[in-house]
């Protein structure tokens, strides 16, 4: 059940301060189903904590987040619910050390969504596939490259059937010859339609892939637009001074 | 010869190529006489020591035995143990180890000096390190030689019928036994209870409720601040006139035990938990598992195994402060090795009952020590993830 105006992920005059580090200041933002929303932006104006709202890791100072129809802020909402609809894959991997790939993968669809081990072990193999690492199932995350860890994390989001994924710079702590198949994973995603929010400097990745580009800085939201539009004239003057750095 | 000539010559036994280079004599030889030099002074003393012991080389003098007497409150004379102090005594002022001493002493300072004058000269890794382990070694041995000679030069006697009385300790096997068994006990019990008091402090101290955690801080800083030589009588007299519930003695010092041990322990698995990298929780959480079930699935079984090395330091420390059940009065049947080594003392004035003592804390300890040093060493090289 979407949201009343057909949005998937809607928040409303998010404010967010640490101590007295205002990090989002007044962030309107409104994701449809099946877009791709492509956050980019200088270091530290807050892409993460935006990102890390929407499934509630930090909990905004000020303001609402509404997702799939219910206001997840309200403090009667059970968040671990929530949560199990939306995916998120982390810069760091945080694939839980101490278990095989398949069971970072089983762990949760057992213990959170109560399924059976064969059944989990079924989506777990499904999810590996779909990822081209079925032969690293019971592996240990430590004898597997970046990209296959990451590949390892998208797939235990992915196996909870999320109907969001949020990807925090997934590419960002990996060897260059590896970015390659860990992107390949979210663009084929992307083409299966699911609706994702992606912070990335992957710039190739949010001109091709985005549906949406969103600018921030200072913990505004300074430009939202079509990707290629924003990429070939930029309007505000910190975009254009970031992109001709990154460009 | 050049450095890569040296090199290139030489192989491991595991084929892979020693870089270390090749030695020559002189190197050689200052590393054999550090080593023969160390092996004098500690192997050479030990075998003079073991050669009076069994041929009792000489048997006993009547000074010696004059010296060993010991006078008791009744007008008895106790020369109990005499023979073997005898012969510790003679074998250590014997012109044997006179000479061992000397050359001990001569060989290991020749190593030592020639040792630092040739280092730097040395064209091959292994020919500096013969050098400089040969000078180490030969300074070692020359100071534990002085260190001895010096012990000599002083009332041997005394100290050897004080500390080294051995055979007093025969009459009391069964005292010795039941002191270190109930020493253990105190140990295991109120490590385990620890353990267990410890997990439920910590889950209580890193909750983000205030009114939870400060509770569990306030006891934990009480048993951490206070000496446990004083909580021990405090809480026998609290419990004992305060809620007039009268226990064992014993089992009042077990119940300390535990809870102090608890409050370490509870800092232990805080650390634990607390060391393991934010995103683990984060991942976990993400996932839709509740709080404890990112404790229970994710972090804590992280956490257990770092705690590990700590909780064995902890034992280590809790074997010996056991002996601080001194202060409340056992009786015979619950005293534990120190209370032992004092009723020994108390009836004989002789303190060879705590060196025995002493070897017995060791006779446990060491083995943990070591045990500590390689679990630590195994997780840290082990693969960061498995268990
Ligand atoms: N948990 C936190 N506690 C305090 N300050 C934080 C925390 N997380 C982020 N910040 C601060 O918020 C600002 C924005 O951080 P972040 O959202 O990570 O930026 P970005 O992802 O765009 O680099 C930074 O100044 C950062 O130091
Ligand atoms: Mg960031």
């Amino acid at each position: 059940m979407p949201n009343p105006d057909g949005s998937l992920v809607k928040l409303e005059k998010i404010h967010k301060w640490f101590g007295q580090n205002h990090v989002l200041n007044g962030i309107d933002l409104t994701v449809q189903p099946k877009n791709v929303v492509v956050i980019i932006g200088p270091s530290g104006s807050g892409k993460s904590t935006l990102l890390r709202t929407i499934n509630l890791l930090e909990e905004p100072t000020e303001g609402r987040v509404l997702f799939d129809g219910k206001d997840i802020t309200d403090i009667r909402t059970d968040v671990n619910e929530v949560r199990t609809h939306i995916g998120i894959v982390f810069q760091s991997f945080n694939l839980f050390p101490h278990m095989t790939a398949r069971r970072n993968i089983t762990i949760s669809l057992r213990k959170v969504l109560g399924k059976s081990e064969e059944e989990a072990d079924e989506i777990a193999m499904e999810e590996l596939e779909h990822m081209g690492l079925p032969e690293k199932a019971d592996a240990y995350p430590s004898q597997l490259s970046g990209g296959q860890q990451q590949r390892i994390a998208i797939a235990r989001a992915l196996a909870m059937r999320p109907k969001l994924m949020l990807f925090d710079e997934v590419t960002s702590a990996l060897d260059p010859e590896l970015v390659k198949e860990v992107l390949d994973a979210m663009i084929r995603l992307a083409e299966e339609g699911m609706t994702m929010v992606v912070v990335t400097h992957e710039m190739g990745f949010a001109r091709e892939v985005g549906t949406r580009l969103i600018f921030t800085d200072g913990g505004r939201i300074v430009e939202d637009g079509k990707p290629r539009e924003i990429f070939d004239a930029p309007q505000d003057e910190r975009t254009k001074s970031f992109l001709s750095h990154v460009l | 010869m050049s450095r890569a000539s040296v090199t290139d010559t030489l192989k491991r036994s595991d084929g892979r190529p020693d870089t270390r280079g090749g030695t020559a004599p002189l190197p050689a030889g200052i590393l054999i006489a550090g080593i023969a030099a160390t092996l004098i002074a500690t192997v050479g003393t030990l075998i003079v020591q073991l050669v009076y012991a069994w041929g009792g080389a000489g048997g006993m003098t009547p000074g010696c035995v004059q010296e060993l007497t010991i006078k008791l409150a009744g007008g008895e004379e106790l020369v109990n143990g005499a023979l073997g102090v005898c012969n510790v005594v003679r074998a250590v002022i014997s012109p044997t180890q006179s000479f061992l001493f000397w050359v001990a002493l001569v060989v290991g300072l020749g190593a030592a000096v020639a040792g630092l004058i040739f280092y730097r000269s040395m064209p091959t890794r292994r020919m500096r390190d013969q050098c400089i382990s040969g000078a180490v070694l030969g300074i070692q041995s020359a100071l534990l030689v002085i260190f001895l000679m010096w012990f000599r030069s002083g009332n041997v006697f005394d100290f050897a019928r004080n500390f080294l009385n051995f055979a007093l300790l025969q009459d009391s096997f069964d005292g010795f036994v039941r002191g270190a068994k109930n020493t253990l006990q105190l140990a295991f019990v109120g490590e385990l209870g620890g353990i267990g008091v410890g997990l439920v402090l910590a889950v209580l101290v890193i909750s983000q409720h205030r009114v939870v955690r400060a509770p569990a801080r306030i006891y934990i800083n009480f048993f951490r601040g206070t000496p446990l030589i004083w909580q021990l009588p405090f809480f026998f007299y609290l419990l004992s006139f305060g809620f007039g519930i009268r226990l064992e003695t014993f089992t009042v010092a077990t119940i300390v035990f535990v809870l102090n041990t608890g409050a370490y322990a509870a800092e232990v698995f805080r650390a634990g938990i607390e060391s393991i990298d934010k995103g683990q929780m984060e991942a976990a959480r993400s996932l839709g598992m509740s709080y404890l079930q990112a404790m229970r699935y994710a972090i804590v079984p992280q956490a257990v195994r770092r705690v590990i090395p700590p909780l064995m330091n902890e034992f280590v420390i809790l074997i010996k402060d056991t002996a601080l059940i001194v202060v409340l009065g056992l009786t015979a049947e619950q005293l534990d090795i120190f209370g032992y080594a004092r009723q020994g003392y108390a009836s004989s004035f002789n303190a060879t009952f705590f060196t025995a003592t002493a070897v017995a804390y060791l006779v446990v300890t060491l083995p943990l020590i070591r045990l500590v040093n390689y679990v630590e060493e195994r997780l840290r090289s082990g693969m960061a993830g498995r268990v």
